[in-house]
C-alpha cells in the first residue's frame, strides 16, 4: 500500500494558521511524524491565494526536505503553480493532481513527460464528478489517451476515481469499487488512490465508515491512499487488509509494522 | 562476520534468496558441508528459542525454515557422499478422526530444521498406519503424534497403546502434542514426551535422539 501523508495541508485550519504565522517548528514536526510513521509520500499543499502560492510552497518544501527524504506529493488545484513548484523539489515525486478539467492535463503532462515524476489523475471533467461508472470510465479513457499522447506509462499514474458522500449517495462505495475493478483490469500496473474524508461526511462515528471503506476499496484494487499515517487504527487496518489480500507475503510487513510500534495496541513506554 | 555466521544470520532472518549463494561461498572458503549444516541447525534453534519467548511470530519461523531448506539443497549431495550421520528419523502424523495439520506441520518443519529426516503421514492417520510405518523402517527413532481436539484425544491413546505393543518399541520414543494435550495425559496414556510448541518439540527431539 502506497501511503500519501495528508497532514501538511493548508486546508486544515491548524496548518493554515502555522503557514500564516510561518511557524517552522509546526511544519517540521508534521513532516517528521509522518516520515516516522512510514509515509511513502508527503503531501504538501499550501491552500493559499494563487499569487502567493509558489512562495508559500517554497517555504514549506524547504522545511520538509530538510527533515525528510520521503518523496514529495506536490498538491495544488492550479496547474501553473505545480509547474512552477516542480523545480523546488529535490527529487521526482508525485503531482497532485490533473483531471480533464480545463487545460490541467495539457499543462502538466508535457512538463513531466520525460521525467520520473508520477501523477495523480482525478476522474472528473468540466462537468464535475460523473455520477455513473460508465461516465467515469469515459473520463478515465480520456486521461489514458492523453497519457499515451505524452508517453506517460500507466505505472506512473495514480488514478483517483473520486469518492462521493455516502450519506447523500448510497452508491458511493459501490460505484468507486466498480471503477477500481475496471481500471485495474484494463491497466494492471496502474495505481489507484483516494482520500477518505468525503465518504463519511454527515455520519456519526466516521472512523468506522472510513475504515470499512478502506478495506473494501483495497479489495477492489485500490493500492494507495491519501491518509494520516499517524492514525494507528487506520494504518493497522491497511496492513491487515494487505495480508488478507495476499499482498504481504508471510505477513512480514504487518509483523514489521507491529514490531516498530506503528500498528496495534500502544505498548507502554519503558 | 565469518561466512558460517553469515549463513546462520541469513537463515535466522529468513533470507531464502541469498542463503544458497552464501552456502556455496562457505564451501569455496573451505568449510565442510557438516559444519555449514550445523551452523544452520544452530540458527534454527535460535529461531525456536525466540519463538518460545514470543519475540517472533509463526510466519517468521516459516521463512527461516524455508531459508534453511534452500541452504541445505547445495549440501545434500555432499552430505550423502560424506555419509554424514543424521540427527535421526521421525514419523509424524495427526490421529484418526482429526484433520488438523497446521500445528503438526510446524512441528515437522522445526524437527526437520533440527537436522532430522521427517516422514509425514498426514492427518486422520489410523493407529495401524503409525505402527506399520515405524516397523517397516528400522531407522525411525521418534514417533510424533498430534491431536487437536478433546474428542480425538482417545484416538491418541489408541495410537500410543498400539505403538507400546509393538516389538520394535525399544528403538523409538513417542512424543505427543496438540492444544488439549497435557503432561498428565501424556503420562496417563504411556507416551514418552510431551512438549507445548514446535520449537520445544524440536529441542526435545534433539535431546532424546
Amino acid at each position: 500500500m502506497i501511503i500519501i501523508g495528508e497532514k501538511m495541508n493548508g486546508s486544515i485550519p491548524s496548518v493554515a494558521k502555522a503557514i500564516a504565522e510561518r511557524n517552522e517548528k509546526r511544519i517540521r514536526s508534521l513532516a517528521k511524524k509522518q516520515t516516522e510513521a512510514g509515509a511513502d509520500y508527503l503531501d504538501v499543499c499550501a491552500s493559499v491565494e494563487e499569487d502567493v502560492e509558489v512562495e508559500t510552497l517554497k517555504w514549506m518544501l524547504d522545511i520538509v526536505q530538510d527533515v525528510s527524504d520521503v518523496p514529495i506529493c506536490l498538491d495544488s488545484p492550479s496547474p501553473r503553480t505545480l509547474v512552477k513548484a516542480i523545480p523546488l523539489v529535490k527529487k521526482p515525486g508525485l503531482i497532485n493532481s490533473v483531471s480533464l478539467e480545463g487545460d490541467k492535463i495539457d499543462v502538466i503532462f508535457p512538463v513531466i513527460a520525460d521525467t520520473k515524476w508520477n501523477c495523480v489523475a482525478l476522474l472528473c471533467d468540466d462537468k464535475g464528478i460523473p455520477n455513473s461508472v460508465e461516465r467515469r470510465m469515459e473520463v478515465f479513457e480520456g486521461i489514458m489517451a492523453k497519457a499515451k499522447e505524452y508517453g506517460i506509462a500507466p505505472e506512473r499514474l495514480f488514478i483517483d476515481p473520486l469518492v462521493v458522500t455516502l450519506s447523500t449517495d448510497e452508491t458511493a462505495l459501490t460505484t468507486f469499487a466498480d471503477c477500481c475493478r475496471r481500471i485495474k483490469e484494463a491497466y494492471p500496473t496502474i495505481h489507484i488512490t483516494s482520500g477518505l474524508s468525503n465518504i463519511s461526511f454527515g455520519l456519526p462515528a466516521r472512523k468506522l465508515i472510513n475504515q470499512a471503506f478502506m478495506v473494501l476499496a483495497m479489495n477492489a484494487g485500490m493500492d494507495s491512499a491519501i491518509v494520516d499515517p499517524t492514525n494507528r487504527d487506520m494504518l493497522g487496518m491497511i496492513y491487515a487488509a494487505d495480508c488478507l489480500l495476499e499482498r504481504d507475503e508471510f505477513c512480514l510487513e504487518f509483523i514489521g509494522a507491529f514490531r516498530e510500534g506503528r500498528i496495534g495496541p500502544e505498548q507502554p513506554k519503558e | 562476520m565469518s561466512k558460517l555466521q553469515e549463513v546462520a544470520a541469513a537463515v535466522e532472518k529468513g533470507k531464502s534468496k541469498i542463503v544458497a549463494g552464501l552456502v556455496e561461498e562457505a564451501l569455496a572458503e573451505g568449510s565442510s558441508a557438516v559444519e555449514i549444516l550445523n551452523s544452520m541447525i544452530d540458527a534454527m534453534s535460535v529461531v525456536g528459542e525466540k519463538f518460545q519467548r514470543n519475540e517472533i511470530f509463526v510466519p517468521e519461523m516459516l521463512v527461516a525454515a524455508r531459508a534453511m531448506k534452500k541452504g541445505v539443497e547445495p549440501l545434500k549431495p555432499l552430505l550423502a557422499d560424506a555419509g554424514a550421520p543424521k540427527a535421526g528419523k521421525v514419523i509424524i502424523g495427526t490421529v484418526a478422526g482429526d484433520l488438523h495439520d497446521i500445528g503438526k506441520n510446524l512441528v515437522a518443519m522445526m524437527i526437520e530444521s533440527a537436522g532430522f529426516e521427517v516422514i509425514d503421514l498426514g492427518v486422520d492417520v489410523p493407529a495401524e498406519k503409525f505402527v506399520e510405518a515405524v516397523e517397516n523402517d528400522p531407522e525411525v527413532n521418534i514417533v510424533a503424534v498430534s491431536a487437536l481436539l478433546t474428542t480425538t484425544m482417545p484416538s491418541m491413546k489408541t495410537v500410543v497403546e498400539a505403538l507400546n505393543a509393538s516389538p520394535a518399541r525399544s528403538r523409538f520414543k513417542i512424543m505427543v502434542g496438540g492444544a488439549p494435550i497435557t503432561q498428565e495425559f501424556c503420562d496417563e496414556i504411556g507416551a514418552d514426551y510431551y512438549t507445548t510448541d514446535a520449537a520445544s518439540a524440536a529441542q526435545k527431539a534433539k535431546e532424546i535422539a
